[in-house]
């Protein structure tokens, strides 16, 4: 059987547009997601992280291209898996008339169930004491926590998160956050969709980014990290002569700001920024390697898609969660 | 899928808009009950007395007499022409009678049954239409279809067990309140010592049940249009726009009015409907209308042929509506 819980090659959503075009939403894109661990699933708005999970899940018909999970092609053999996969899709969406736990309870009972299982996921989430209101009395954020109760009942091997923090407060992130990452660690493979990147950052272990429908990059967090320059900063008593010392060794530097003292080196070798200033007779008081996070990695990669010239999508855009 | 048909019964049963067209459904056959037992009310002794005196009265006016004389002379022009005793058939024509000025009329079953029973009959369909396209539009405008569908992908099966809930609900409703108010006119007429022999019952019973499968019907159909449509508003105005555009066209355009919805509607309940049709010219050029030529203007249309129309209709309201549902994205 393959690692891969996840795995689709050249899938393509097209969607006719009013005035008779097409918008093509999802281009032939290729997903793997590993199996155990929170995968996040990153993008823009409206470069098709929805739209492929909406595929996934059966709710929209691909215009082309495979898709599997756990192994099953899909959207044939999704009846043979729903089982085993609880998801959360944009914004979530219950009978507004019915209380949180009337809704829970006739998805339940579709897949048979039993009560005491609801009870448990409305505990889970933390609405013991409000699931007996009307859905539409809730606030976004116990919405929200009603739609991850609702995969909390199948007891699910995958879980595909759209943007599943919108709208709580920061407890409940922080809950959320919890909750993902004891998953992920139970063996349970989380598919996560965020625009909040030091969220995504603090519990994924391999990510995929994607632009305008293509993949952009993907792999392990500390790849995706390692991924273009890094720099270091340097603090020293004479930054202009460090800075003329660096230049003239071929580094790009970047001045310090006013009343600073340190300067920032672009390089991944702290090494031979010591050796060069030290041959100047420049002494460091201090260098601290700058960390690059998701964020910047994300708004490197998508805002060269946006000026249209990204990296194509295909096997050799960014290091790859199969390599 | 008997799980699957238990939860669409019971979201059926908790929404409160559904309940509230359910109790209208058995309402609407108890007041046409109630109004029908009071217009038919026997008189009492001083109002019979009241109205015989009355139309003595009446009989003593000289128009009576005139109009008498007349009717003997050119009977045709009354209508009994072809009378074997002319002088009775005038009288009783002309000379007033005491029923005349009694303010209610006796309970007539077979009277009923086309006039408030096909009404009620249609009064219930429009009611369980409107529930089964809320039941489905619900689904749509909640967005909660797409949230289900996570449960069950078997999209056939949701879509099945949502149209057996709803055909299942509104068809034993109906049969019930159908029943109910035919077995109660009844019995009205039987303790008030009016014809009311078995045979006139079973044939009350079996336009109940004719009404019920027109009102089952009529859900499904309000559900399917609107699975199709994904929204209750959508329904109702296309429906309506059918039903005043379409009639109005189907008039219009001289199309036999055995077309009309409502001909065949009552021509299932009834068993039978009769409907007018324009007859060429000919036949009232000469006394007597030219040999070969069919100059009936009032036509029958059976049972079967109103089945046949509303059954079409039915099923292809069904297939388009499981066609999309399988195929189209859900938001
Ligand atoms: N039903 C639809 N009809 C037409 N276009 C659609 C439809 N659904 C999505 N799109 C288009 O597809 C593209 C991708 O949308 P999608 O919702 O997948 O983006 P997203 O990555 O989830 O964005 P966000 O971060 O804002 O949630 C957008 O351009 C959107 O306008
Ligand atoms: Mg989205």
């Amino acid at each position: 059987m393959s690692d891969l819980v996840i795995e689709t090659s050249g899938l393509r959503k097209e969607f006719r547009s009013r005035r008779g075009g097409l918008r093509v939403a999802v281009h032939d894109l290729d997903l793997a997601v590993p199996r155990g661990g929170v995968h996040g699933f990153l993008g823009p708005n409206g470069s098709g992280k929805t739209t492929t999970i909406r595929m996934l899940l059966g709710l929209a018909r691909a215009s082309k291209g495979r898709m599997e999970v756990f192994g099953h092609p899909i959207p044939s053999a999704l009846p043979q898996v729903i089982d085993r996969i609880g998801a959360v899709v944009e914004s979530p969406k219950f009978s507004p008339h019915f209380s949180g736990r009337q809704n829970l309870l006739l998805l339940a009972r579709a897949i048979g169930v039993p009560r005491s299982r609801v009870d448990e996921a409305v505990e889970t989430v933390g609405l013991t004491g409000r699931d007996k209101d009307r859905f539409k009395s809730y606030s976004l954020g116990m919405k929200q926590r009603l739609a991850i109760a609702a995969t909390l009942l199948k007891d699910p091997d995958l879980l595909i998160l759209d943007e599943p923090t919108n709208g709580l407060d920061p407890a409940g992130i922080r809950e959320i956050r919890d909750t993902i990452r004891d998953l992920g660690e139970r063996g349970v493979t989380v598919l996560l969709s965020s625009h909040i990147l030091a969220e995504v950052q603090q519990v994924c272990t391999s990510a995929t980014i994607i632009g305008n429908g293509r993949l952009l990059a993907s792999g392990n967090v500390d790849e995706l990290l390692r991924t273009g320059p890094s720099a270091v900063r340097v603090e020293v008593d004479d930054p202009a002569a460090a800075r003329s010392a660096l230049g003239g060794a071929g580094f790009a530097v970047v001045p310090p700001t006013a009343g600073e003292t340190a300067i920032l080196v672009e390089s991944d070798a702290p090494s031979e920024v010591t050796r060069v200033l030290g041959e100047a007779g420049i002494w460091l008081s201090a260098l601290t390697p700058i960390r690059r996070d998701l964020e910047s990695v994300f708004l490197e990669l998508t805002e060269a898609d946006t000026l249209g010239h990204g990296p194509d999508a295909g096997p050799d855009a960014g290091p790859e969660a199969r390599a | 899928m008997r799980s699957l048909l238990r939860v669409e019964l019971t979201r059926l049963r908790w929404r409160r808009a559904i309940l509230l067209l359910l109790v209208a459904v058995v309402a609407v056959p108890v007041v046409f009950g109630v109004a029908v037992a009071l217009e038919t009310v026997p008189p009492t002794a001083s109002d019979r007395a009241t109205a015989a005196r009355q139309a003595e009265q009446e009989a003593e006016q000289p128009y009576v007499e005139d109009e008498l004389a007349n009717c003997q002379d050119s009977p045709q022009d009354y209508g009994v022409g072809d009378a074997s005793d002319l002088e009775a058939a005038c009288e009783e024509m002309i000379v007033p009678r005491p029923e005349w000025y009694l303010a209610t009329q006796e309970l007539d079953l077979v009277q009923q049954r086309d006039d408030t029973g096909l009404a009620v009959a249609a009064f219930i369909s429009v009611l369980l239409l409107l529930a089964g396209a809320t039941f489905a539009g619900h689904d749509w405008s909640s967005g909660s279809m797409s949230n289900q569908l996570l449960f069950e992908t078997r999209r056939l099966r949701v879509w099945t067990a949502k149209a057996l809930a709803v055909v299942l609900v509104s068809g034993l409703l109906s049969l019930v309140v159908l029943s109910g108010y035919w077995v109660a006119l009844w019995s009205l007429a039987r303790s008030r010592d009016l014809p009311s022999s078995n045979a006139i019952l079973v044939d009350c019973l079996q336009d109940g049940a004719r009404g019920a499968l027109v009102a089952a019907l009529a859900a499904f159909g309000g559900y399917a249009l609107t699975m199709l449509f994904r929204s209750t508003v959508a329904t109702v105005g296309v429906l309506l726009a059918v039903a005043v555009a379409g009639g109005a066209l189907i008039a219009v355009l001289g199309i036999d009015a055995k077309y009309q919805p409502q001909t065949n509607l009552s021509a299932v309940v009834l068993d039978d409907a009769t409907y007018n049709v324009e007859v060429p010219d000919e036949c009232f050029m000469q006394a007597e209308p030219p040999e070969g030529l069919d100059c009936d203007e009032e036509k029958v249309l059976p049972a079967r042929d109103g089945s046949i129309y509303l059954g079409s209709l039915v099923v292809l309201a069904g297939a388009a509506s499981v066609l999309s549902f399988r195929r189209r994205d859900v938001p």
